[in-house]
């Protein structure tokens, strides 16, 4: 077990050093000068090159690379081109916003996606399985901005009751976080569903209920467990998703998230962030793909680590 | 997590709550670059001269000001009995030390280039500062109402986690000092008992950052700030109509127009840009696709501005576009032109240009529209002249204060890039000459003459498709009042209050 997990965490260092090669390289190939977008249109021509020579950007190519990559090895992301600030307290600043939304829309997603898609696995065929696929197929479609708004219409400016946007107590997570927890949820309850229906054909469900086991029982206890495999991937995915991908949500909210960070800095032409911010989600995304490795042990006894 | 979750939730009796649409790059007066960000800076630290509704120069910390008759030394008398936040006297060694970090090549200052006639800064007395100058400056006194130009407390410099390089935690002589900043999120400000002027009614003030427009507008609508700036331009007339809401419209000096590469065939001839200006109906765009929010240009600058002189309009007029491209050898159908137009950087940029666009292929030109993001386009129309294969692309140009010598880089050869951003390549010997002695002339009313025969010969030459000034909409509830703009795309809300 240790000596897989120690393997596993070499698998994410190599992951995360060729991600930072290729978006070091790749950021490079933008077009337009750096230097006189973040001086501004009104700066001179002297406080460009200033700026060049600050941000190392006078230097070839190679050599920017290797400053870049020692940096980073000694864990320093850099100073953002835009505001001055060490990166990685730009990033700290943000993280713990995207972590709770990330967090709170998978918890909503995961309890409500669960019991819906079990739900309609158990009554596949019938009316109700014709509803929660419908709701399924509303929720993978609807873009997330028009869903936002549309919540923030109703609970925000009609209704009265929740805020409307920004990160100030814990009412104004609620409408990012289900805004976000929509699509996820529409997902979860699917794979729920497909992996459910497998499952409650095989030969143990059948011998559960001929000794007499109760339905309730038999699914929720018996079936569901392992059903479940497949939907912590699923789930593990979403997260890492969320984590990056809350672009949009972020941005209609206010919410002051990473994604909202990285377009920020991508407008800005913010080199050092823009790089920061990548290398932080490929590591976010290899750590969690590990967890979800991890759990399997949990949840299925046949997994073992070699 | 927790924190974030509960933070901000004890709120102070009397907020004022403002969403705006950025994140401060820098909350640094000497760094700053964008107008909403040197807003909110102004609550804190404020400038020697400021300017008031009108445009006009005003005293702020700084009572006088006079310039000598050669035109190289400016005398300035400060203003008395003044403390900075963290209780040190404001004087005129404050005043020089600011100046020195605001001329210091060490520090990042991106609007450095008005003060660089500025050769030295000398303390008089306690109360008088006097600034050399290498060339006769008259535009210097329009150059400190910068929020670049804000003084801050010189013992704060290594104090609140400062540094000599980077200020993140401004300490000024505002009306409001600095409270707390969540990046991305919020800057929040309070009252400064001991401010020399009109104390404010509020407590405290919050920029809440919104960037999305739309959502902006349901705080609003909502009820949950205040005011907030740049609404989407499509629901200002139902905002209008609104009587829980109050839509002003700041006065802005942000001239909106499209540059003419005038160094390439066809368009270096004056009658094919000419027609371009007459074949756009600028006024049926304003008022369809911009809802109204800007006025169209008479000048090759904004009426906020010092030096301005209405000269008149090409008025629509397809027939008069169709000669002068007949006079010019243009046959109808023949030419297609290149369009680039940034999208979401100015009020309907993109709608406006395809209408625009529209327009031309009435007079027989095909105009091709396209759009990238803002770092690449403004990397490709500052391309030097050789490389540079733009033809027309849409542009806005806020002068960094109210004076036509700003307006004015747009047309002279010194700034054409890579060097600057005269992004239409024009130039004329005469216009030269005159924006020369204009810049360097102490009589006002001479100045302002010189400008205004430059202007005239400009317009002629249509270097632009002249279109509009942008006005600056702020929309605020209507249980506020005393909320409105300056000409410089700035709001002024210091003393806002409940309405009665």
């Amino acid at each position: 077990m240790t000596s897989y997990l120690l393997q596993r965490l070499v698998g994410v260092a190599v992951t995360v050093l060729f991600v930072a090669v290729t978006v070091f390289l790749m950021v490079r190939l933008l077009p337009g000068d750096p230097a006189r977008v973040i001086a501004g249109v009104l700066a001179s021509q002297q406080d460009v090159e200033r700026l060049r020579t600050r941000l190392g950007l006078d230097q070839p190519l190679w050599r920017q690379g290797v400053i870049f990559l020692g940096d980073l090895v000694q864990g320093d992301l850099g100073t953002s081109a835009r505001t001055s600030n060490s990166v990685t307290v730009e990033i700290g600043a943000r993280f713990p916003a995207t972590l709770t939304l990330a967090f709170a829309s998978t918890v909503l997603a995961v309890a409500i996606g669960v019991p819906l898609g079990t739900f309609a696995a158990v009554r596949a065929g019938r009316l109700a399985d014709l509803l929660v696929s419908t709701v399924v197929l509303f929720g993978i479609s609807m873009p997330v901005y028009w869903l936002g708004l549309m919540l923030i219409i109703v609970f925000s400016i009609r209704l009265r009751w929740l805020p409307a946007a920004g990160a100030e107590g814990p009412l104004s997570l609620v409408l990012p976080a289900a805004t976000l927890a929509f699509f996820s949820m529409a997902f979860i309850a699917r794979i729920t569903r497909s992996s459910m229906l497998e499952v409650l054909h095989q030969d143990y469900i059948r011998t559960a209920v001929a000794k007499g086991s109760t339905e309730r029982s038999v699914v929720w206890r018996h079936a569901l467990r392992n059903a479940l495999a497949p939907v912590v991937t699923v789930i593990g995915l979403q997260f890492g998703e969320l984590l990056g991908g809350a672009i949009l949500t972020e941005t209609v909210f206010a919410w002051p998230g990473l994604g909202r960070l990285l377009v920020d800095s991508i407008f800005a032409r913010d080199y050092p962030t823009v790089q920061g911010l990548v290398i932080v989600f490929a590591l976010l995304f290899a750590l969690v793909n590990l967890a979800v490795d991890l759990f399997y042990g949990v949840i299925d006894p046949r997994v073992r680590y070699g | 997590m927790l924190a974030l979750l509960l933070g901000g939730s004890a709120l102070a009796q009397e907020t004022f709550r403002i969403a705006i649409g950025v994140d401060a790059d820098s909350l640094d007066p000497v760094q700053g670059t964008t107008t909403t960000i040197d807003n909110i800076v102004d609550y804190m630290a404020q400038t020697l001269i400021g300017i008031d509704e009108n445009g006009a120069l005003v005293p702020v910390l700084a009572t006088e000001w006079t310039t000598s008759a050669d035109g190289l030394t400016m005398d300035l008398t400060l203003r008395e009995g003044v403390t900075f936040h963290d209780g040190t006297p404001f004087d005129a060694e404050a005043v020089v030390w600011n100046f020195e970090r605001l001329l210091d090549p060490n520090v990042n200052v991106p609007r450095r280039g008005p003060y660089a006639p500025i050769e030295s800064v000398e303390a008089v007395d306690d109360l008088h500062v006097r600034l050399h100058l290498t060339q006769p400056s008259p535009y210097m006194a329009g150059a400190l109402t910068q929020t670049t130009a804000a003084i801050i407390s010189p013992a704060s410099v290594d104090m609140e986690g400062n540094s000599y390089e980077n200020i993140t935690h401004p300490v000024g002589t505002g009306p409001y000092a600095f409270e707390s900043r969540a990046l991305g999120e919020r800057i929040v400000v309070r009252r400064f008992e001991d401010y020399w002027g009109e104390a404010p009614y509020y407590d405290e003030v919050v920029f809440q950052i919104v960037p999305e427009a739309t959502t902006r507008e349901s705080l609003l609508l909502a009820g949950q700030v205040d005011m907030i700036i740049l609404p989407p331009a499509s629901d200002i007339p139902a905002l209008d109509a609104n009587p829980a809401v109050e839509v002003v419209f700041g006065p802005s000096d942000r001239t909106i127009f499209i540059a003419i590469n005038t160094t390439k065939p066809p368009l270096d001839d004056k009658r094919v840009r000419q027609a371009l200006n007459y074949a756009v109906d600028k006024e049926a765009i304003v008022q369809g696709i911009l809802f109204g929010a800007a006025d169209v240009m008479d000048s090759p600058m904004a009426p906020s501005l010092f030096g301005y002189t209405s000269i008149g309009a090409y008025e629509y007029d397809p027939e008069r576009a169709r000669e002068l491209l007949a006079e010019a050898g243009v046959e109808p159908g023949e030419l297609t032109l290149d369009f680039m137009s940034p999208t979401g950087r100015y009020v309907q940029d993109f709608p406006a240009s395809q209408a625009i666009a529209n327009y031309l292929a009435d007079v027989g030109i095909t105009a091709n529209v396209r759009t990238t993001d803002w770092p690449t386009y403004v990397g490709t129309i500052t391309q030097g002249a050789e490389s540079n294969e733009t033809q027309l692309h849409l542009l806005g140009w806020a002068p960094a204060y109210l004076d036509a010598s700003q307006q004015m880089l747009q047309f002279q050869q010194s700034q054409h890039p890579p060097a600057g951003l005269a992004t239409s390549f024009y130039t004329n010997p005469e216009v030269e000459e005159l924006i020369a002695q204009a810049n360097s002339t102490v009589d006002e009313a001479q100045r302002a003459d010189l400008y205004g025969q430059a202007a005239r010969l400009i317009w002629d030459d249509a270097p632009w498709i002249f279109l509009w000034v942008q006005r600056f909409p702020i929309v605020h509830s209507a249980d506020v009042t005393n909320v409105s703009g300056l000409p410089n795309e700035k709001f002024y809300a210091i003393y806002a209050r409940p309405a009665d």
